[in-house]
């Protein structure tokens, strides 16, 4: 569904990413892996159309990502990115305003779920709620491929449950999820697939199941096999 | 579009409220100045208002540019780009709402600049000496060597020349700011050169205007040309602008 | 439900529903979740949810009715049986630590008398 072929982003000199072909398909839920700066952000943010590559092409359903692809394609980004005057109301009716996918019924139910007023500031929310309310509002749109990057950051423990939920509610068939996250404990039983990115480049794509039959071996552990002697 | 029009006017109305206020304010002193007739405060708030109409015209372009700089080099800018809408709408719809805000602002200023003429002129019995002091500054304006014609028709002409210019200038500057973040980001020099390529282009429209209007003879026809040059200039300019946006640009 | 994740997941939640099976809190012939319902009470992955159904269908634990759903086998022989199965893990553990100890099974019986009070 959604497709990398050999795609290139170079920053000054440095190769933020290096050629990776990568194809996600529908109906599996892919945890994307790496330490910071490997690639990851840069990777989706080529797939939201927020960057454009400087080589290499990323396809949706076949065809280059542009303003279509944009309507299907649900991307939330690390950073908070909303407007400084908006209320948590006021980001809802832009994601109104600007996806057809978006459901405010969806929306008010997350929100509930998570504790937020539809009147709070989003200036004067703590890092906490604005990281559930990025979720609250990405997941409120019903799109074919959902790019989180890192969903759990800022949230605490208990929270994290309410986060898992509403990613798995998400999940069916027809779906792709990519999800970031340095927090790889908390996506093992979620993620179905796993992504290691390393300089930039592909190291490898693992069934998680057909890991753990193998090799006995969970995302955690295959993670510190691939990073342990490299970096960080 | 509309949708995109809207938040762009949502980014920047405080801006104009405010504006919109203080002019009040500045409007009532004139008003009670006028029929108080108290000539201090006449004076000060008719300095006022003009102060406010130039300077408010001008300050709307500038935060426009500064709004652009802000949707492109901060996080924020996700809100635009992530959205299905081309970079043509993106940037169209910035040109637009700055565009028209520029015009109506004129247009506003011009017709209470305009009233609070006649009203003066009304009780210029008394008022003798600002009157034939505001006729006096009029009559020193200039355009390209021509006297300007001090009625209805030839200020209006005038104005809008004016504005036409400025929103120009406001897209040259768009385009510099979009030049700096799509083509020379993270290079040396990246502000500087931008700003000397604003220079050089503003330099070359105003050429390109000077070279087509030399022969005009008539002042509010020479006016009229010049500022639909200008928003010539600004289309171009604008294509330019979101070409570079939609090939080059990563936020 | 806390997941050792260097063991498959789909196993580890088969052995929840088999223990929930052959201690009654699942009866005979009682509906399941549905496989995204199942995806929800463990928080796993939906694929892995599926997978659960597959072996315990295979394991001739439950059957699934074509657009009704999923049901507890009604086969109470079959119950037993799994009852029988996971005793006989249990005990084959027990053993094993037993033997790692040194202790023989005639002593690990005796231990395990002993225990009772």
């Amino acid at each position: 569904m959604l497709e990398s072929k050999e795609i290139t982003k170079i920053f000054g000199t440095k190769a933020a990413v290096d050629h990776i072909s990568l194809r996600l398909e529908k109906g599996h839920v892919y945890a994307m892996l790496g330490p910071n700066g490997s690639g990851k952000t840069t990777w989706m943010k080529m797939a939201a159309g927020l960057i454009k590559p400087t080589s290499g092409q990323m396809l949706f359903e076949d065809k280059p990502v542009d303003i279509d692809s944009r309507r299907k394609i649900a991307y939330m980004s690390t950073e908070s990115f909303f407007y400084t005057w908006m209320t948590v109301k006021d980001v809802g009716a832009y994601y109104a305003d600007f996806f057809d996918d978006f459901s405010w019924d969806g929306y008010r139910a997350m929100l509930r779920q998570m504790e937020l007023e539809e009147s709070m500031k989003t200036k004067a929310l703590s890092s906490g709620m604005m990281a559930k309310l990025k979720i609250a509002v990405t997941m409120a749109r019903d799109a074919k491929v959902y790019m989180l990057d890192e969903p759990f950051n800022g949230i605490d423990l208990l929270a994290r449950d309410n986060i898992r939920r509403c990613i798995l509610e998400h999940a069916d068939e027809n779906k792709v999820l990519l999800l970031s996250s340095h927090l790889v404990e908390e996506m093992e039983a979620i993620a179905d697939k796993a992504v290691f990115i390393r300089q930039g480049k592909l190291a490898e794509v693992d069934d998680l199941e057909e890991m753990r039959v193998d090799r006995g071996a969970s995302m955690a552990d295959r993670y510190r096999e691939i990073y342990g002697h490299t970096e960080e | 579009m509309l949708k995109l029009m809207k938040y762009e006017f949502r980014k920047t109305w405080i801006t104009k409220l405010i504006l919109l206020g203080v002019t009040a304010v500045a409007e009532i002193a004139f008003l009670i100045g006028l029929y108080v007739e108290r000539e201090t405060t006449l004076g000060l708030s008719v300095m006022l208002l003009m102060f406010l109409a130039l300077g408010g015209i001008l300050m709307i372009g500038l935060y426009s540019v500064m709004t652009l700089h802000r949707d492109m080099n901060t996080k924020q800018s996700y809100m635009l780009f992530m959205t299905p809408n081309s970079r043509y709408s993106i940037l169209g719809a910035k040109v637009l709402e700055c565009g028209l805000s520029i015009l109506i602002g004129g247009a506003f200023y011009f017709a209470l600049g305009t009233l609070d003429l006649t009203l003066l002129f009304a009780k210029s019995g008394e008022l003798n000496r600002l009157w034939s002091a505001i006729q006096d500054f009029l009559s020193h304006l200039t355009f390209a060597n021509h006297q300007l014609l001090i009625d209805m028709e030839g200020m209006a002409a005038f104005v809008f020349c004016l504005l036409a210019g400025w929103i120009l200038t406001v897209i040259t500057a768009y385009f510099a700011v979009v030049i700096s973040a799509a083509l020379l980001n993270g290079k040396r020099f990246n502000g500087l050169l931008s700003f000397v390529l604003f220079l050089a282009l503003s330099w070359f429209v105003g050429w390109v205007a000077r070279t087509v209007t030399a022969s005009i003879p008539s002042i509010n026809t020479l006016l009229l040309v010049d500022g639909a040059i200008s928003l010539a200039f600004t289309a171009v300019m604008y294509m330019i602008t979101a070409i570079i946006m939609e090939r080059k640009l990563s936020v | 439900m806390q997941f050792n994740p260097s063991l498959p997941i789909w196993m580890q939640v088969l052995e929840a529903l088999e223990i929930d099976i052959v201690t009654g809190k699942r009866q005979p012939g009682e509906k399941l979740p549905g496989g995204r319902e199942l995806a929800l009470q463990f928080s796993i992955n939906p694929n892995t949810a599926a997978r659960v159904y597959q072996e315990l269908e295979k394991k001739g634990l439950c059957a699934t009715r074509r657009g009704m759903g999923t049901y507890v086998t009604e086969d109470t022989a079959r119950i037993f049986a799994l009852r029988e199965e996971i005793a006989g893990q249990a005990v084959c553990q027990f053993l094993d630590t037993m033997e790692l100890l040194g202790i023989s099974r005639h002593e690990a019986a005796q231990w395990l008398l002993k225990k009772e009070d």
